[in-house]
């Protein structure tokens, strides 16, 4: 916890606190000579009270104008969650159902059921830090690892617009990849892969992928929504000149991804409701320990601080009200004054 | 009941404006902020280096980078600023706006990353891009921000700039025109990405041939009607070279009912940007306590300085100043 002001310059202020030290809060009475007056505990102490009470006054008033908080700051915690990022195919074969038709009257495009169910996972995983990245024609990076859900749910949202015209996954992978370069914590990574199909992956792509994942361990998952009709990844070649990745991009990409030795899952769906099976099953797998941060908002303390000040006014005022002046009459008290009206009403008596 | 003293009433009134301060309520207000759609132009254009920051020579694209990420910096609290890339002839939405303020660290790096290499294709058809720019931005219900150097690839066809099929008007904003008013050659870059050059006069085309050919194109040598309509002559021109095409932007705007704005720093963008996009009211707060406050603190100061200014004053009678207690 530290605190700070919001107006520096304000703070000069803070000279005035001098003031009550040599401007005394009673008014006093001028006598010729208190020689005689013995030292006296009780009196020093209420002068240096008094006093204190006149600083502490000026002081927190001045404080509270500045604009005294307790900083914002984030503080480190332990919880469970990954590194994650987000890999969407903006291809425009994404636009389409999962029967491959224009979305029509009550159906969605694979895009949409793919916002959908990715904007309910984030919602499930709020101490993830994420980033997103797109592919099509060519890799874009989106939005960098970051704890802020609110831009990630807005990059996810983005992804129902109509897409561009190619697949280019491996470079997508690589950026994938890339994006976790920068961060040291030895957090859990995984890549969620979501695509409605594959692409033959360039050699040089193929052999800077294997590079990437012997640097930094990734775990895959491929949410692969499945077209009816259209390849699928576990499908075995009809014949075996078929067994090409031209021919079963799909397949070869799935073989390619196991083959990298990393923890990999595919899951292939065919309907929205098998995709929000697959990502409770990623909900399941993604629980190692993360240390992630935790943000605590600033907390202003104006508002204390003026109560602290009108506290050490009302001792002042007190003080002040209680004041008597040398000339005072004793018969401010109410005994003395009872006693007075006797006397005078005797004095009356006699008179008459 | 004897009269209360001037200064035990300053002393009073203080305590009492202390008191309102410290209950006093924050106001509810209504501040006015933006919700943007900066549409970034990365065609190969962009990377013309006709800039210069700390020095050195940057491109478009770096100057826009930097001018963009101060301007999120710059926008007021509440306002929302999305990113969209332009490439070919589309805009391609990248993330809907996202607040300036509260997610500023992902928006911030987001602008950063962007890189002509997320260009998918290498033509540039500035007046279809900045029209899908429009259709992102309308449903997004975000004002535009189109930056670009205007400078179409192919060239526009003899019939010249396509037609709007949208309501002018309808979505509001800027259309800002990157790079210097020189044309200076547009750097050449191969398929790994490393510059090898710049392009020239033949690598690019020079005219539109498609359509139908511009007026008076009889009078060009060589012209046949049928075998050589636009004339005989391979087409020439400077369309290899890239200066920022303020004209043709300006014409864009006009047809599409933005404005035109030249790239300068973030404080003019914030600027055109008060000036053309919609405000909208956003709930704000105002602290109503420094007000009394201020004056308690005041009020407390004369308290102590009446009694400062009284004591210095010469006294009547010579007395003996000896501290009481």
């Amino acid at each position: 916890m530290s605190m700070d002001v919001d107006h520096r310059a304000l703070l000069a202020l803070l000279v005035f606190c001098a003031l009550p030290l040599v401007a005394r809060t009673l008014s006093g009475t001028a006598v010729p000579a208190l020689l005689a007056v013995p030292r006296d505990g009780l009196s020093r102490v209420l002068d240096g009270g008094l006093k204190l009470a006149g600083v502490v006054a000026i002081a927190a008033l001045v404080l509270g104008l500045a604009g005294l908080h307790l900083t914002s700051q984030t503080v480190e915690r332990v919880g469970s969650g990954a590194h994650l990022v987000l890999l969407f195919d903006r291809s425009a074969s994404m636009d389409n159902t999962f029967a491959d038709r224009q979305p029509g009257q009550g159906e969605e495009s694979k895009s949409a059921a793919a916002k959908r169910l990715v904007t309910d996972f984030l919602a499930r995983r709020p101490r993830d830090r994420m980033g997103v990245a797109a592919f099509s024609t060519s890799p874009m990076p989106v939005l960098p690892l970051t704890d802020h859900h609110h831009a990630v749910a807005a990059a996810v949202a983005a992804i129902d617009r109509p897409g561009l015209a190619l697949t280019d996954v491996g470079r997508g992978l690589v950026l994938a990849f890339s994006t976790f370069d920068r961060d040291g914590t030895g957090a859990a990574r995984a890549v969620l892969l979501v695509s409605d199909g594959a692409a033959v992956i360039d050699l040089r792509v193929q052999a800077a992928l294997r590079d990437a994942v012997k640097r930094s361990p990734v775990r895959i998952y491929w949410l692969f929504l499945r077209t009816a009709g259209s390849a699928g990844i576990f499908d075995k070649p009809r014949a075996p000149g078929e067994d090409t990745p031209q021919a079963m991009p799909e397949r070869h990409l799935n073989l390619f991804l196991a083959s990298l030795g990393v923890p990999y899952r595919a899951f292939e769906a065919g309907s929205p409701q098998a995709v929000a099976d697959a990502i409770a099953e990623i909900d399941r797998q993604e629980t190692a320990p993360l240390t992630y941060l935790e943000r605590i908002p600033r907390r202003n303390l104006a508002r204390p601080a003026y109560g602290i000040a009108a506290l050490a006014m009302a001792l002042l005022l007190l003080a002040r009200l209680a004041e008597r002046g040398l000339g005072a009459r004793p018969a401010a008290r109410l005994h003395d004054a009872a006693k007075a009206a006797v006397h005078d009403a005797t004095q009356f008596g006699r008179a008459a | 009941m004897r009269r209360p003293r001037p200064r035990t009433l300053l002393l009073a009134a203080a305590l009492v404006l202390a008191l309102v301060a410290a209950l006093a309520p924050r106001l509810a207000t209504r501040g006015t902020a933006f919700r943007l759609l900066a549409v970034v132009d990365v065609t190969g254009s962009m990377n013309v280096r006709d800039y210069t920051q700390d020095g050195r020579p940057v491109s478009r694209l770096d100057e826009v980078k930097t001018t963009l990420r101060a301007l999120a910096a710059r926008l007021p609290c509440g306002s929302e600023l999305g990113l969209a890339i332009f490439t070919e002839r589309r805009s391609f939405l990248l993330f809907e706006p996202v607040a300036v303020c509260a997610d500023f660290a992902p928006l911030d790096g987001a602008i950063a990353n962007l890189d002509w290499r997320m260009a998918w294709e290498g033509d540039s058809y500035i007046a279809s891009g900045l029209y899908s720019g429009i259709a992102l931005a309308g449903p997004l219900g975000a004002d535009l921000l189109f930056f670009t150097d205007g400078q179409e690839a192919p060239p526009l066809p003899a019939s010249g700039i396509p037609p709007f099929e949208g309501e002018a008007g309808a979505v509001r904003g800027l259309i800002v025109g990157v790079g210097g008013t020189t044309p200076v050659p547009i750097p050449k870059f191969d398929r790994d990405g490393r510059e090898v050059g710049f392009y020239g006069m033949d690598d690019v085309p020079q005219e539109n041939r498609h359509g139908l050919p511009p007026t008076n194109s009889e009078l060009r040598e060589g012209f046949h009607a049928r075998n050589a309509p636009w004339g005989g002559e391979a087409a020439s021109g400077e369309e290899h070279l890239s200066a920022v095409r303020t004209d043709h932007l300006e014409a864009l705007a006009a047809k599409t009912g933005l404005a035109y704005v030249p790239l300068a720093d973030a404080a003019a963008l914030a600027g055109s940007v008060a000036a053309h996009a919609r405000p909208r009211p956003v709930p704000g707060t105002w602290d109503s306590a420094p007000l009394p406050a201020a004056i308690a603190l005041a009020l407390l100061m004369a308290f102590f300085a009446a009694e400062a200014l009284r004591a210095r004053r010469p006294h009547p009678h010579p007395t003996t100043r000896t501290r009481v207690s």
